[in-house]
């Protein structure tokens, strides 16, 4: 590991993914090289089928590769061991996913206090994050309520404030706003960005919507399983 | 902690199946519960029936006696040893007996007969002997030349209660043994092919008879307690200090019957499985329809970091409380319906005949047994029925998991 790799948050490099589709070799993935840094706010996009979900996936380990490498915070994920995985996503990682986000039994702050559990965080500390977080996020009032009590541009904010609770290096989110209305949409956008520009927290999402895009500073755009395009944006 | 919280909520998320999985556990624990007291019941019931009415916990007889009974093999200071018998610990209480056979006539009728000679203060005190008279009395205390007869030697030999009886049978000396006696009362002992043909007599009056003065074949001893029967015997053994008198337990002195009585248990056994494989479809059937309808759920925990192991342990706790309140549950269901039936008892549809016996009515018995054994069942099945589930649960892949639209 050296010093070049300590802002690069992902280096994937020819990274392809062949899943079999009832025998036939269907390529998701034809040969990725691409690096996230510390701080990025970057929109993957692209047709469906071109390969988003799957590049999200085989990135935070929750997917294999088939050819290639990956590298988080400089190390390979193909020498982790499941165990190893399991808490790196845990400890560097957060996720949000199009639906089904939130343990439905558990009410707002429990689902937030959730991963901080995991990580055997103190009772305290715990209590003054998720506060702290949900009233940055308009949910104040909202800590005892179960998800389903809860609209879904709240849901989604909730999964944010899980995501980021534990202070990851990396936010992964699979069209975070597919399920909402655009002026929610652009809501949960706009609030991501905030966090990504007052804390630092790097965030690689993928989406359809142009509007969400035009709020990425880095457009990485998939074609066939290959990288199309990759541009910054203002 | 955090795992037994979201096992908790998440075993009342699908009340109509979670309602029906309880029911299926806490109808399984109450039958399983109701099956063991029944069983007991039935057993102790019927042991008592034997034990306390007829022959007694424990049997002291001449070595070989019970192998090739005769009337020379008796037993022969029972005088002392009596009292002996009753600084043993346990020891309620103890009646001789002379047993031989002859033949008993009334008028024109005559009948073979066992003649059974008892001491009826003892007899009484042991084994209810002046609760069997069903008609006239029991004898005086005092011999007098009375004789009881079982109902159905009565029948046989259409004799009433006044009759004279005559008997004939051979004394001990070798002589021939011949008596008039009068009928006092008739006898229903419960062994209705028993009292075919016994005659009893006041043990004096058969001592005479057959010329055993001070002698007797059998005493019978009543103890506290069913349990370690052999305990006792064997101390009674040690404290009467004659190795030509044998003191045997009812499973030795009556193996035929303790034997018909462990079949009889194996049968609950079986019951006891049937009810659990049932339980175990059951649970099985549940568990595995939940995990694969929260798989998406499975796979979030995942991927969020959840380890594969705290989402195993999550699914079997959910079981596990489930299979907790049926227990409960169950146990007060069971607890109902145990305590009214050993009240009230089952009336058997055909009633039975039991060596002799017949039972129209068992009852079951309250006991810990019928608690903890169908408690220990449930709680097992229920986790090993949701091994195989949690496994799947641990093993989903949190990428195909939430693909599944
Ligand atoms: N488990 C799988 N088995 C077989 N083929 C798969 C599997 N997962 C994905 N694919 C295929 O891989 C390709 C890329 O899929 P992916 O889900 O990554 O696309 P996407 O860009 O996220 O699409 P969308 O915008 O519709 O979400 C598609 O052709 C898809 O059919
Ligand atoms: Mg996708």
């Amino acid at each position: 590991m050296n010093a070049d790799n300590d802002h690069k948050v992902i280096i994937a490099e020819g990274v392809t993914k062949e899943y079999s589709d009832n025998g036939l070799p269907v390529m998701a993935l034809r040969g990725i090289d691409l690096t996230i840094e510390q701080g990025e706010f970057a929109a993957i996009v692209g047709p469906s089928g071109s390969g988003k979900t799957t590049f999200l996936n085989v990135v935070s380990g929750l997917d294999s590769i088939t050819e290639g490498s990956v590298r988080l915070d400089g190390k390979l994920l193909s020498t982790m061991s499941g165990r190893e995985l399991s808490d790196y996503r845990r400890d560097r990682i957060g996720f949000i996913f199009q639906a089904y986000n939130l343990i439905p039994v558990l009410t707002v702050e429990e689902n937030v206090e959730y991963i901080m559990l995991l990580q055997g965080i103190d009772k305290k500390e715990r209590h003054r994050r998720v506060r702290d977080l949900l009233a940055q996020l308009g949910l104040d009032g909202m800590a005892d309520r179960l998800p389903s009590r809860l609209s879904g541009g709240q849901q989604q904010r909730v999964a944010v404030a899980r995501a980021i609770v534990s202070r990851p290096a990396l936010v992964l989110a699979d069209e975070p706003t597919a399920n909402l209305d655009s002026k929610t949409a652009l809501d949960l956008i706009d609030m991501m960005r905030r966090l990504n520009e007052e804390s630092g927290v790097t965030f690689v999402f993928s989406t359809h919507d142009s509007m969400i895009m035009a709020r990425a500073r880095r457009l990485i755009v998939l074609k066939d399983g290959r990288i199309d395009r990759d541009e910054a944006q203002a | 902690m955090l795992t037994f919280k979201i096992a908790l909520r998440n075993s009342f998320r699908q009340k109509r199946r979670t309602t029906l999985t309880v029911l299926t556990m806490l109808g399984g624990f109450a039958l399983a519960s109701i099956s063991i007291a029944w069983s007991d019941g039935s057993y102790a019931y019927v042991i008592d029936m034997f034990t306390r009415n007829q022959m007694g916990h424990i049997q002291l007889h001449r070595a070989g006696y019970l192998d090739r009974p005769s009337l020379y093999k008796t037993v022969d200071d029972y005088k002392t040893l009596g009292p002996a018998l009753e600084t043993v610990e346990r020891v309620q209480d103890w009646a001789p007996r002379l047993y031989s056979s002859g033949l008993a006539s009334v008028g024109e009728k005559s009948s073979g007969v066992r003649i059974i000679g008892v001491d009826p203060e003892r007899e009484t005190a042991t084994t209810r002997f002046d609760k069997k008279v069903t008609e006239g009395r029991s004898f005086s205390l005092a011999p007098s030349q009375e004789a009881l007869l079982g109902t159905g030697l009565a029948k046989t030999l259409k004799a009433k209660v006044g009759d004279e009886v005559v008997i004939v049978s051979q004394g001990a000396d070798g002589s021939i043994a011949n008596d008039l006696y009068r009928i006092v009362g008739l006898v229903s002992s419960g062994d209705a092919f028993g009292d075919r043909t016994a005659l009893y007599l006041h043990l004096t009056d058969a001592q005479e008879l057959l010329v055993l003065e001070n002698r007797v074949h059998e005493i019978a001893v009543v103890v506290d307690g069913l349990d370690d029967l052999d305990e006792v015997a064997a101390a009674i053994q040690t404290t009467i200090q004659q190795p030509e008198v044998e003191a045997a337990t009812w499973q030795e002195f009556a193996r035929s019957f303790y034997v018909a009585m462990r079949a009889d248990q194996q049968g609950s056994w079986i019951m006891l499985f049937v009810i659990i494989l049932v339980v175990a479809v059951g649970v099985l059937n549940t568990v595995l329809m939940t995990v694969l309808e929260r798989r998406r759920e499975y796979g979030v925990l995942r991927a969020i970091g959840t380890g594969p192991g705290q989402v195993f342990r999550m699914v079997v706790m959910e079981v596990v409380i489930m299979a907790v309140v049926s227990m409960i549950l169950g146990s007060v269901v069971a607890y109902i319906v145990n305590y009214q039936l050993s009240i009230e008892g089952i009336a058997l549809p055909t009633a039975f005949t039991y060596g002799g016996v017949t039972f129209d009515r068992l009852y079951t018995i309250i006991n810990a047994r019928s608690f903890y054994i169908p408690a220990v069942c449930i709680i097992l099945t229920a986790v090993v029925a949701s091994l195989v589930p949690a496994q799947m649960a641990a093993r989903v892949a949190p990428a195909r998991a939430m693909r599944t639209h």
